[in-house]
């Protein structure tokens, strides 16, 4: 049913852009009596005449093909789920994303967006309530109340007291009513939303939001057309944030000087991209070259590579998400995944097919390494990467057919697997 | 034979609240603010009731409370925990460790007056 709807979307995309049947089939190099054939989904494409039509309607193939499609029908319908008191066309959303593609988009994205903000709101929850700074700081508050309330009972309700002792309680008073107000003030500048301490680590570090605005590829820093200098000047950042972002991109600049792009992409294609054969034939480790997959120029004949990095707690220390795999930023993740058993085998990297319930497939390679060495009576500090891919059949070497499928999901509200032994969270489309 | 308390507890003006408190009551009082010499201190006072605050420099109250309760010679000894700390989880913690009483802060100086008489009397 949705594969039918390729022509329908290619159709209301072309008509966005008030482009005629002629126009496009001249750019895809095919006959406009064809492309009809096609937008009636009365002819199938794919390969190089779907990706050229894309590229026309400035669209990702995959926005076109079934996969993403699918991936969008499935945030819309959570989207729909979470808001049960509007009574949506549910059975008509596929429908809906091939009409009116733009939208849909809209849609998922701001559901996504919502999704993202409740996550951080519960986790900001959960920080408050076992934040140790706020903890002593209400302790703090209760005893100055403590001593303030007893004190004033005690002048209030005892008319005979010494004149000393009665001096004695005041001045304690003064004292505590003043250590109340300093409490007080510091409980404030704590949740002053100009604080960096609460509010920045819960956004994408400047570096980040750099990667995603440049498609996670800095070809001037690359070509040297920029300097790191450069960079920083042009992001007005704190002193912290420019320390931070500095080192991130003299690792970006170290990574980009060991595997050149051009001489890189010429034996990735050679060697279908695999990160564990390429890491041979570079004399490399696998994180670097997972690391330089993640970050190729969005090009139709580049397989898309997302990234997620963790330590051994599972908390992520860096990302980069494709559309149809969003990785959760606070935990919340499917344990499933290989990367997170990876950190049980440092050192040797997993190769892993990941089967998604909405059927989404990802060719993964996942890697633990030790960041320092061993010592004596402390286990060896381990993070690990995955490398994902969804354009598995760009790397024709590696046998998807030998490498180990394994039935995952990206979060438990949004996975259907309702039998699954690793469920700790309903499913939020169960209802329907 | 006048009774006596001993109140352990760090914030002082608590300290000079309470004793002033007791004092009027009748009471004799003593104070520490340290966990670490609780216990002896409470063997060489021989009170009648113990007020124990949770959180305290050195060791905890609930450690105190503890080892009140494990000791032969004060393991009878009614403690009134007064504590800021009042969750549920901190509550059942206190009653499995054996507390008398659980008062949290901030309290009325009124209804601790009462629970201190009750307890002595008990």
């Amino acid at each position: 049913m949705v594969g039918a709807l390729l022509g329908t979307r290619i159709r209301e995309n072309r008509k966005a852009l008030k482009l005629t049947q002629k126009d496009l089939a001249k750019i895809a190099g095919i006959s406009a009596s064809y492309l009809n054939l096609i937008e009636h989904n009365r002819r199938g494409i794919a390969g190089k005449t779907l990706n050229t039509i894309a590229r026309a309607l400035s669209v990702e193939p995959s926005e076109l093909s079934d996969g993403m499609n699918q991936s969008l029908i499935n945030r819309l319908k959570s989207a729909a789920i979470r808001n049960k008191q509007i009574n949506t066309e549910t059975n008509r959303i596929e429908e809906f994303a091939a009409r009116f593609p733009g939208f849909a988009r809209l849609i998922a994205r701001q559901s996504d967006q919502i999704n993202i903000r409740d996550e951080e709101f519960t986790i900001l929850s959960d920080q408050l309530k076992h934040d140790p700074y706020f903890a002593e700081a209400m302790h703090l508050l209760l005893s100055n109340i403590t001593t303030i309330r007893s004190t004033a009972d005690i002048l209030a309700g005892n008319s005979n007291i010494p004149t000393k002792t009665s001096k004695r309680f005041i001045d304690n008073l003064a004292e505590e009513a003043l250590k109340l107000s300093n409490t007080a003030e510091d409980i404030f500048d704590y949740f002053e939303p100009t604080s960096e301490k609460q509010v920045t680590n819960l956004d994408l570090s400047p570096f980040e939001l750099l990667l995603e605005k440049n498609s996670y590829y800095l070809k001037d820093l690359e070509y040297k057309k920029q300097t790191i200098d450069e960079i920083l000047s042009s992001l007005n950042l704190s002193s912290e944030d420019h320390a931070k972002t500095k080192n991130s991109l003299k690792a970006y600049v170290e990574m980009v000087k060991n595997l050149p792009i051009n001489s890189f992409l010429d034996v990735a294609v050679k060697h279908s991209y695999d990160a564990i054969s390429l890491a041979k034939h570079f004399n490399t480790d696998i994180l670097s070259i997972c690391f330089r997959l993640a970050h190729l120029p969005k090009r139709s004949d580049i397989p898309k590579f997302g990234i997620i990095q963790c330590d051994a707690s599972g908390s992520v220390l860096y990302r980069k998400q494709l559309n149809s795999f969003s990785l959760p930023r606070y935990g919340g993740a499917c344990p499933l995944w290989p990367v997170y058993r990876s950190l049980s085998q440092p050192l040797q990297p997993i190769r892993a097919m990941l089967d998604m319930p909405m059927g989404d497939r990802f060719h993964t390679i996942s890697f633990a390494y030790p960041t320092e060495a061993a010592q004596i009576g402390m286990p060896a500090l381990t993070e690990a990467v995955m490398l994902f891919t969804p354009d598995y059949l760009m790397l024709p070497k590696i046998s998807h057919t030998q490498t180990p499928q394994l039935a995952v999901g990206l979060q438990c509200t949004v996975c259907s697997r309702l039998e699954c032994p690793a469920r700790r969270a309903p499913y939020l489309l169960e209802s329907k | 034979m006048k009774k006596s308390v001993v109140i352990i507890e760090d914030e002082p003006f608590i300290i000079e609240a309470l004793t002033f408190l007791l004092e009027n009551e009748g009471l004799v009082v003593r104070s520490i603010s340290d966990g670490a010499n609780a216990i002896d201190f409470i063997i060489k006072s021989k009170p009648n009731l113990v007020i124990l605050d949770i959180m305290l420099p050195n060791v905890s109250g609930m450690k105190i409370l503890e080892d009140i309760r494990s000791m032969d010679e004060i393991s009878n000894l009614p403690v009134l925990m007064l504590t800021a700390k009042g969750q549920k989880k901190d509550r059942r913690a206190a009653e499995e460790a054996g507390v008398s009483k659980f008062m949290t802060k901030p309290f009325d100086n009124q209804e601790l007056i009462e629970n201190v008489k009750a307890m002595i009397k008990s």
